[in-house]
């Protein structure tokens, strides 16, 4: 029983690393320069939870919130 | 508790391989991307790591507070509250000004009562809140994969609903930290914490005649060998989580959250399929728009849950007890797929789980934090009682 979990565990685990690896390489990949600019720009402006005062709330909802946190999208 | 100590028989190949295995996603986030994105993974590895060896989990204390009044589990999480409220709040409070670091706002409404409500049942039925039901996948039990798996799709059915259930009647967003200046919202939030601490305290020595001490836990000689094989004591898992949760908070802005990536997932895959998610509001502007259309490894939750499963994966190998054994029966396969859908659709609803909105809405200063805890515990309560009614548990008496 304990081999058979470990080939389901395995198996899952691998078809969630090759879906990892074909959404990342459908996604055109910016030159290193630029993803750098690019992540920092992100994590000034766009965190998930809507980190910019002036951006809309992090749902996305409600725009006019200029308190928005991370964590409308919470979680 | 236990103080005997056992052989424990690594599993050393899963260690090698998950080691392998953070070594490779570092470097290819540190490549790809940045030092901190990789960094961050790291964070998500100590999570899993120290949520394995400590076991710490919020379903099983609730359920051990509202079945027998055992109070040790939600001691901890208080405990865990207080720590991070304390070294939250100044933070978000603006007291540091080279800082810049967000409160996990949502707003207090309807939305968050249902959906915490929700959620609260499926922690019960489902086995696992946010973080538990990563660990536990980590750990290699095969229910919890039926689980996730209906979370990531309560999650994106959460999202594609989540307009509507915005908008029912609420206050908006509420920051204690806006309304009370920093420090005096910092002292009321302590002063509820330490009554309610004292209040499930009483309750348990109201039915048992002692308190169950945090100190009595797991006992080992060799610290070391306690440290990386495990288990540990619960308060080891509460300096833990309040310190990588600080790391959380400094380095990506905001604290630690779990469940926005299970939406993402999931929005993914159906977009993937053909579905056409780009069409629904949620995922239509601001950040899940543009996380819906860069890689997943670019997305910082993903990236620490990921790091979280390969954590606790690395934690169980280490104490041997990855993949535990144990049958699937049908009727844990049909509370799975529930308590998965519940936990995903609740999560939505609510802005956050256990992590993003209990952990890190109260320890940030939001208020639909305390209204997720009332409402979660409730849903909770319930789904105790289902369990009980399910046979998966005894009657209440029958534990005492």
């Amino acid at each position: 029983m304990k081999k058979s979990n470990r080939l389901i565990v395995g198996t899952a685990l691998g078809l969630a690393a090759i879906a990892v690896a074909i959404d990342h390489t459908q996604h055109r990949l910016p030159d290193p320069i630029a993803a750098e600019q690019e992540q920092s720009d992100m994590t000034e402006d766009e965190s998930p939870c809507g980190m910019a005062a002036e951006e809309s709330s992090p749902c996305s909802m409600d725009s006019d919130d200029s308190d928005s946190s991370p964590c409308g999208l919470g979680d | 508790m236990n103080t005997a100590i056992q052989k424990i028989k690594t599993d050393k190949l899963i260690v090698l391989l998950v080691l392998f295995s953070i070594l490779s996603i570092s470097l290819l986030l540190q490549y790809e991307f940045n030092l901190k994105q990789a960094l961050l993974f790291l964070v998500g590895i100590s999570f899993g790591l120290i949520l394995m060896h400590a076991m710490f989990g919020f379903t099983g204390g609730w359920r051990m507070f509202i079945r027998s009044r055992h109070s040790i589990g939600v001691r901890a999480q208080i405990l865990l509250v207080i720590l991070s409220s304390i070294l939250f709040f100044p933070i978000v409070g603006g007291v540091f000004s080279d800082i810049t670091s967000h409160a996990a706002l949502g707003q207090v409404g309807l939305s968050v009562v249902i959906g915490a409500f929700l959620f609260g049942i499926g922690m019960q039925l489902g086995g696992g809140c946010g973080s538990g039901t990563l660990f536990t996948v980590g750990q290699g039990q095969t229910d919890m994969l039926i689980t996730i798996s209906f979370f990531i799709i309560g999650a994106t059915l959460g999202s594609y609903h989540l307009p509507w259930w915005l908008s029912l009647p609420n206050i908006g967003k509420v920051s204690l930290i806006s309304e009370l200046g920093w420090f005096p919202a910092l002292a009321v939030q302590l002063m509820v914490l330490i009554v309610l601490y004292r209040f499930v305290s009483v309750l348990e020595i109201k039915q048992h005649k002692s308190l169950q001490n945090f100190s009595l836990q797991q006992k080992n000689e060799n610290f070391l060998e306690q440290l990386i094989h495990g288990p540990w004591p619960i308060w080891w898992g509460v300096i833990g989580l309040t310190l990588f949760g600080l790391v959380t908070l400094l380095m990506a802005g905001y604290p630690w959250s779990i469940t926005f990536a299970f939406g993402l997932w999931g929005a993914k895959i159906w977009s993937a399929l053909g579905g056409d998610v780009a069409s629904w509001a949620y995922w239509s502007g601001g950040y899940p728009a543009k996380a819906l259309n860069q890689s997943v490894l670019a997305d910082i939750t993903s990236v620490m849950n990921f790091g979280i499963i390969l954590g606790a994966m690395l934690a169980a190998a280490l104490a041997g007890k990855y993949a535990p054994e144990g049958k699937l029966k049908s009727k844990r396969v049909l509370t799975a797929v529930i308590g998965g859908l519940l936990l995903g659709y609740g999560a939505r609803l609510a802005f956050g789980c256990n992590i993003g909105a209990l952990l890190g809405g109260i320890a940030s200063g939001s208020l639909h934090g305390w209204l997720w805890l009332v409402a979660a515990f409730s849903g909770g309560i319930v789904g105790v009682k289902i369990r009980v009614w399910m046979k998966f548990d005894k009657p209440y008496g029958a534990t005492r």
